[in-house]
């Protein structure tokens, strides 16, 4: 028998998963959208994001600091992670496939995803990893009897939202905004135009690639880090990409709770179904709205 | 000011401007003629940079443009309106014309000086600078189009096919805009891609295209006779 606490359980791991997973899904179809490019290895950088902020946060512990500094670390894991990783990548090797066949950009991000997946497990073994400061901190809060984290119900949510607020204002009332919408748009048209296409691509991958890592940072306060997690998170992260429709933002929060919320109540009721229930949930939802939750608004063409 | 010199360029293993030569100067309208196909998309793509010449040279000015990257091609002052308007259609109309300008950070004067030709040239612009462009009508775009490629290009702007799907009244309208902004500024050069001659009868002199082979034909009045 279901008891309403397992319901309110897993909704509230849903709810924290989910914004996890949206942070990962919105990087990616910001890279896809500027980049055109299928980015496997998108995951790796969520996995790399929080085992950084995990080292960070021992590191903190062990020199006796004071453990806020937990949450200034994971920013900087972040931007460390997309910068010197994101940025090595689309330097080294993305920029050379850019416009080749899918088939080849998806065998040379596979091969990044495997590379990156054995340096992790090089850097930091296999055992599982987990910090408890950024938890402890907030301590819990009691919700129909049962103790519920705050750092998952509050602060993983609440920087999700955060990060969705902030990325539509940039994109659609700044300079830089603008420049990434007109070459999603249309690259050619925004050459015309004095864009710089070059450096786009290179800012727009480091900025998925971040907040891709920032959601892993949350993670290492959340969950214990094992191996596979970057795999797991790409995965989800495509389907959450595809539900919503590449390129929306809202659609992508929207797809990400919902299968963030599908997953975590599969894990309680029917775990042998939870990893089929992402792709159930974006298989009904592509075969009412084929084009994703949120169909892009296209300029009529003459 | 602009100048091609036996240039050609290939798609795909496909030559689509052959051995062009073509000379543009300050100031002039030049009508570029051609037939579907002929190769007039590729040859202003070509100079926008979006095609790399595999033999030839291109030069503005003095500069070579061929080995200058796409997206220099606004700081010298060069203006382009696509056959397709690609306007943003999430931008309101305003925001679509400002932002060369935006890219290029020029300053608040000189962007607010060139929006004033422009609007100028195209008043019907000024009453719906606010709208969405993805509401625009088609014709209603082209206008935009026109004074976006105006915003960047203050010395040389290429229209593609600018008449194209536009009613005829529309047609005349967009005529009067482009001879209005002759008598408003004399040393813009215009190169207007066009596969009907009727409609360019404006212009100085022109030049055909046929399978990528430009040729000159003195005066767009002259009647052409296709080989
Ligand atoms: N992306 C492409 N791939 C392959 N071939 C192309 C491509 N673009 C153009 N071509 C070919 O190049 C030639 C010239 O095309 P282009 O678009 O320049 O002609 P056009 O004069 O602008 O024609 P239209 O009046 O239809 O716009 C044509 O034979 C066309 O098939
Ligand atoms: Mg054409």
């Amino acid at each position: 028998m279901i008891s309403i606490q397992t319901v309110l359980l897993a909704a509230l791991d849903g709810l924290s998963y989910g914004a996890q997973v949206f942070m990962v899904a919105v990087g990616l179809s910001l890279i896809f959208g500027v980049l055109r490019i299928v980015n496997v290895a998108h995951g790796s950088f969520y996995a790399i994001g929080a085992y950084v902020a995990a080292s960070f946060g021992l590191f903190i512990a062990a020199a006796g600091w004071s453990p806020w500094l937990t949450y200034p670390a994971m920013a900087l894991s972040a931007c460390l992670v997309g910068i010197v990783v994101g940025g090595t990548l689309e330097v080294a090797l993305l920029r050379r496939i850019y416009g080749k066949e899918q088939v080849l950009q998806l065998l040379v991000t596979f091969a990044v995803f495997m590379i990156l997946e054995d340096m992790q497990k090089a850097v930091w073994g296999v055992r599982p990893y987990f910090i408890d400061a950024p938890l402890g901190l907030l301590g819990t809060v009691n919700i129909l009897g049962i103790n519920y984290s705050i750092y998952q119900l509050v602060v993983v949510p609440l920087f999700a939202v955060v990060m969705l607020v902030s990325l539509r204002y940039v994109l659609r009332h700044t300079r830089l905004g603008r420049i990434v919408t007109a070459v999603t748009d249309d690259r050619e048209a925004a050459a015309a135009m004095g864009v710089d296409a070059t450096r786009v691509y290179l800012l727009t991958f480091m900025i998925g690639a971040s907040i891709a890592a920032f959601g892993g940072a949350l993670a290492s306060g959340a969950t214990s880090l094992v191996p596979g997690m970057g795999a797991g998170m790409t995965i989800l992260s495509f389907a959450v990409a595809a539900t919503a429709g590449l390129g929306r933002i809202e659609g992508a929060a929207v797809a990400a709770l919902m299968i963030g919320l599908g997953r975590s109540l599969a894990v309680y009721m029917a775990p042998e179904f939870d990893v089929l229930v992402p792709y159930l949930i974006m298989f009904l939802v592509l075969l009412f709205k084929p084009q994703g939750l949120f169909s892009v608004q296209q300029t009529r063409k003459v | 000011m602009l100048r091609l010199e036996r240039v050609s360029a290939e798609i795909e293993g496909v030559v689509v401007v052959r051995d062009a030569s073509l000379d543009i100067a300050s100031g002039a309208t030049v009508a570029l003629i051609g037939r579907n196909g002929a190769g007039k998309t590729s040859l202003q793509r070509l100079i926008m940079g979006a095609l790399k010449p595999r033999s030839g040279r291109l030069s503005f000015d003095g500069h070579d443009l061929a080995g200058m990257p796409a997206h220099r091609r606004p700081f010298l002052g060069i203006g382009y309106a696509p056959e397709d308007r690609r306007l943003y259609g999430s931008f309101t109309l305003e925001e679509n014309l400002r932002f060369p300008g935006e890219v290029m950070r020029l300053s608040a004067a000189e962007l607010s000086r060139r929006l004033d030709l422009v609007y100028a040239v195209l008043p019907e612009l000024r009453d719906m600078r606010e709208r969405l462009a993805a509401g625009l009508s088609g014709g209603q775009g082209k206008m935009v189009a026109l004074g976006r490629a105006l915003v960047a290009g203050t010395r040389l702007i290429l229209l593609d096919e600018p008449f194209q799907g536009l009613a005829p009244v529309l047609a005349q309208r967009y005529g009067a805009a482009l001879r209005g902004l002759r008598q408003a500024d004399r040393d813009i050069a215009l190169l207007i891609a066009e596969s009907n001659p009727a409609l360019l009868s404006f212009a100085d002199e022109s030049y055909l295209i046929e399978r990528g082979e430009v040729s000159r034909h003195g005066t767009p009045r002259a009647p052409i006779s296709w080989a």
